[in-house]
C-alpha cells in the first residue's frame, strides 16, 4: 500500500499574523478537527500543528495530489468561519522527502522566527500526542514525529544553535551565570523602578535569585515595584550602604547622571572582601561609572555591551543553522529509505503476482486452445519455459530494486514507475 | 619498566586529550562524558605499568628521572580524577590530559632500561617522600590549570566576548572556590614533603637541612604558598590576582623539577652518594 506524508500549512513567512489566526485550531477543537480530517478519502494519518506562528496539517494519503487538495479546501472551511478571502496564496504544500524535511526543520527550530527557540519541539509533542488520542497517528506519522523530535535532540546536542541567549534579559542572566556559580545566595539590587529593570530582576529570579532590594528616587514606586516582584525596598539616600550586600547592580533610573562611581565600588569590594560584583547598566543613560570595570573582581555591561553580546549570538546561531541543515538532510534520507523499504518488499511481489496471473491465464488458454493436443511431457517443457522466461525478465528490474541501486531516490522513482507501468496499484 | 603499558597509557592520555579537544572546540556533549572515562582507562592502565615495575625490581619507579616524570603524570591525573568526582569539573581534563600525555611521552625520551638503584635509595623514605612531595606538586598543578582558565574565562568576561568555549568553562566563582581547596589541600601535602625529605637526610647524612639547591627552591615555594594561603584567608586575596600567584608559584615550582638539577649539582639529582 503506497503512503506519501504530505504537509498543508503556512508559517510566520508565508502569511501574516492575522490571516494565521484566522485559521488557527483552539486547543480544545483539534480532536474535533481531526476527527473531520479523517473522514475525507485520500488522507489516512493526519496531526494539526498550530501555534502563534504556523498552522499546519501533516498528513500520510494514499494520494499526495488528491490529499492536498483535500486538506487545502479543509483549511479553507476552518478559515471559513471567520473570513471569505481566499487562502491558496499563504499556503505552502510538501510533498515526500519535501515534508519530510520540513518537518524535521520545524521540530530542530529551524523554520521558528527566532531560530533555536526551544519552545516548537514541546508544542510539537503536544499536537503529536493530542492526534494520537484522537486516534489519526498510524506507523508513518508514529515514525516520522518520533524521527523529527531525535533530530531536534540530536541538532540541539551536535551544534550550540540553541545554546546562545539572543536577548538582553538572557544575556544578562548567561553572564550572570558565568561570574556566579550559583544564583541562588545572591542578591540583586535594583536602581529605578523602570520597565527594563523590572523585566530584568524577573528573568534572574526565574534563574534562581531569591533576595531583591529596590530602590527609587520616588520611595511609593519602589514599593509597589519591589511588592510586584517580592523585593525589599529600601530608600534612595539609603542605597550606597546597602550596595555591600549586593551582587548583581541593576541600573535604569533614565536620569542622566552617575550614581555609582569607581571610587564607591572600591571601598564597597574592599567591605565585601574582594567578593566579586556584577553592575548592569540597562538604562538609556549611563548610571554607573564606566571605570568601574576597570576594577577587578568587578564587572560592567550597559545596554549596548548586552546588545552587542545578543548580535553576536545571533550571529553565531545563524553559522550553527548550517550545520543543523547538514544534520536534517542526513535524516531526511534515512527516512526516505525507510518509507521507500515499505514499499519496496509489496512492490516486488505485486510485480512477480502480476506476471503469474498473465501467464497462468495464457497458459490456460493456450492449452485449453490451440495446443490441446500436446503431450504432458510438452505441456510440462511449456509451463517450464514461460517460468524461465518470467524468471528472466524480472530478473534485472528485481536486482535493481534490491540491491544495485545505491541512490535512494532513484529507487523511489523505479518503485513508483514499477507501480504505474504494470498497473499495480488497482 | 613496562614499555607495552606505559605506550598504551600514552595513547590513551593522548586520545583523552584528543577527545577534549573535540569537546571544547565542537561542542559534541556526548564527548563530555567520555573524555574522563578515556582518562580513567589511561589512568588504570598506567597504574598497572607501576604495580608491574614495582613488581619486577622490587622498588617504586620514582628514582630516575624518567620515572618520576611517569609518576608524577599518575598522581597528575589521580588528583583530577578524584576532583572529578566532587567537583564535576571535566573540562579541567583539557588542560590535564594534554600535560599528562606530554610527561609520559618524555619518560620515554629518557631511555627505557632499568638501572640500578644506587644504595642509598633503596629505603622506604623514598616512595613516602617522593609520593608526598610530588602529590603537592601535582595538586598545584591542578590550581595552575584552575587558575589559567580563571583568567580565560575573566578576560572574555572583562572584554565582554562571549565565546563558545568559554561557555564550556565553569564560572568565576567556581574556578576561584576549587583554586582555594587545591591550595588547602596542596600546602599541607607540600609541607609533608619537605618534612619527610628533611628527615630522610637526617637519618641518611645527620643534617637536616644542606642548603640543597632544590630544598632552597621548595622552601621558596612552600613560603609562596604560605603567604597565599594565609592572604586568602584573611585578607580576601582572590580572583583575578589569587590566581596570578597561583601560577607564579607553580612556575617556580615545576621550573626546578624540570631543569633544577641539570643546572645545580644536588643530591636530589644524579650526585646522591
Amino acid at each position: 500500500m503506497h503512503k506519501e506524508i504530505v504537509i498543508v500549512g503556512m508559517n510566520h513567512r508565508s502569511a501574516p499574523i492575522d490571516v494565521r489566526e484566522s485559521v488557527a485550531f483552539e486547543a480544545s477543537y483539534v480532536r474535533e478537527a481531526l476527527g473531520r480530517l479523517r473522514t475525507y478519502p485520500s488522507i489516512q494519518e493526519s496531526v494539526i500543528l498550530s501555534t502563534c506562528n504556523r498552522v499546519e496539517v501533516v498528513a500520510a494519503a494514499s494520494n499526495g495530489e488528491s490529499a492536498s487538495e483535500e486538506i487545502r479546501a479543509f483549511l479553507a472551511e476552518q478559515r471559513a468561519r471567520k473570513s471569505r478571502h481566499p487562502l491558496d496564496d499563504h499556503m505552502y504544500i510538501h510533498h515526500g522527502p519535501e515534508a519530510v524535511r520540513h518537518l524535521f526543520r520545524v521540530a530542530a527550530s529551524l523554520d521558528s522566527m527566532v531560530v533555536g527557540e526551544p519552545q516548537i519541539l514541546g508544542q510539537l509533542k503536544e499536537y503529536y500526542n493530542a492526534a494520537q488520542a484522537a486516534g489519526t497517528v498510524g506507523t508513518i506519522l508514529h515514525r516520522l514525529f518520533h524521527r523529527s523530535f531525535s533530530v531536534a535532540k540530536r541538532v540541539r546536542s551536535e551544534t550550540a544553535i540553541a545554546s546562545r541567549a539572543v536577548s538582553v534579559s538572557s544575556v544578562a542572566v548567561e553572564l550572570a551565570k558565568r561570574i556566579f556559580d550559583r544564583l541562588d545566595d545572591k542578591t540583586v539590587m535594583l536602581i529605578g523602578a523602570g520597565k527594563m529593570g523590572d523585566l530584568m530582576a524577573r528573568h534572574l529570579q526565574r534563574s534562581g535569585v531569591h533576595s531583591v532590594m529596590v530602590t527609587n528616587r520616588t520611595f511609593e514606586r519602589a514599593v509597589e515595584l519591589a511588592g510586584r516582584i517580592h523585593g525589599s525596598p529600601i530608600l534612595f539616600e539609603d542605597f550606597p550602604r546597602y550596595l555591600t550586600l549586593a551582587d548583581l547592580v541593576i541600573g535604569c533610573t533614565g536620569a542622566p547622571e552617575i550614581l555609582v562611581d569607581a571610587g564607591t565600588v572600591e571601598k564597597v569590594l574592599r567591605e565585601r572582601k574582594q567578593k566579586a560584583m556584577f553592575f548592569i547598566d540597562i538604562g538609556d543613560r549611563r548610571n554607573f561609572d564606566p571605570a568601574i570595570n576597570e576594577i577587578d573582581n568587578v564587572y560592567l555591561y550597559n545596554i549596548d555591551d548586552l546588545k552587542g553580546v545578543a548580535e553576536e549570538n545571533l550571529q553565531e546561531r545563524s553559522n550553527e543553522a548550517e550545520k543543523a541543515e547538514g544534520i536534517v538532510q542526513e535524516e531526511v534520507h534515512n527516512f526516505t529509505r525507510w518509507i521507500s523499504s515499505l514499499e519496496q518488499v509489496p512492490t516486488i511481489t505485486a510485480l512477480r503476482q502480476r506476471l503469474e496471473d498473465i501467464r497462468q491465464r495464457e497458459l490456460e488458454r493456450s492449452l485449453g486452445g490451440s495446443l490441446r493436443d500436446l503431450s504432458e511431457k510438452q505441456k510440462e517443457a511449456l509451463e517450464d519455459m514461460t517460468t524461465a522466461m518470467m524468471n528472466k525478465i524480472l530478473h534485472a528490474p528485481m536486482s535493481h530494486l534490491k540491491f544495485d541501486s545505491k541512490d535512494e531516490d532513484e529507487k523511489t522513482l523505479y518503485i513508483a514507475a514499477l507501480k504505474k507501468l504494470f498497473d499495480l496499484e488497482r | 619498566m613496562d614499555v607495552t603499558l606505559l605506550k598504551v597509557t600514552a595513547i590513551l592520555y593522548l586520545l583523552a586529550s584528543a577527545s577534549f579537544v573535540v569537546y571544547i572546540f565542537l561542542l559534541r556533549d556526548f564527548v563530555s562524558s567520555l573524555s574522563p572515562i578515556i582518562l580513567l582507562v589511561g589512568f588504570v592502565v598506567h597504574t598497572a605499568a607501576l604495580g608491574v615495575h614495582f613488581l619486577q625490581t622490587g622498588y617504586p619507579g620514582v628514582a630516575q628521572f624518567r620515572e618520576a616524570l611517569s609518576f608524577y603524570a599518575w598522581l597528575l591525573v589521580a588528583s583530577y580524577l578524584l576532583i572529578q568526582l566532587k567537583y564535576r569539573l571535566g573540562i579541567l581534563g583539557s588542560i590535564i590530559a594534554p600535560l599528562a600525555f606530554l610527561m609520559t611521552l618524555a619518560a620515554f625520551a629518557f631511555g627505557t632500561g632499568d638501572a640500578e638503584l644506587p644504595p642509598g635509595l633503596k629505603t622506604y623514605w623514598l616512595p613516602i617522600h617522593v609520593t608526598l612531595a610530588f602529590l603537592g606538586n601535582a595538586v598545584f598543578a591542578l590550581a595552575f590549570g584552575v587558575s589559567l582558565m580563571y583568567l580565560l574565562q575573566e578576560n572574555h568576561l572583562k572584554r565582554k566576548k562571549m565565546t563558545s568555549v568559554m561557555k564550556r568553562f565553569p564560572s568565576l566563582e567556581a574556578l576561584d572556590k576549587l583554586n582555594y581547596v587545591l591550595l588547602v589541600w596542596g600546602f599541607p601535602l607540600m609541607t609533608l614533603g619537605i618534612l619527610t625529605g628533611s628527615m630522610w637526610a637526617g637519618i641518611q647524612w645527620g643534617n637536616y637541612w644542606s642548603w640543597d639547591p632544590r630544598q632552597i627552591s621548595s622552601g621558596i615555594a612552600w613560603l609562596f604558598y604560605g603567604v597565599l594561603l594565609h592572604g586568602r584567608i584573611t585578607a580576601g586575596l582572590r580572583g583575578k590576582k589569587a590566581a596570578l600567584l597561583t601560577m607564579v608559584g607553580f612556575a617556580v615550582v615545576l621550573g626546578y623539577f624540570l631543569w633544577g638539577d641539570s643546572l645545580f649539582p644536588s643530591r636530589h639529582g644524579g650526585r646522591f652518594e
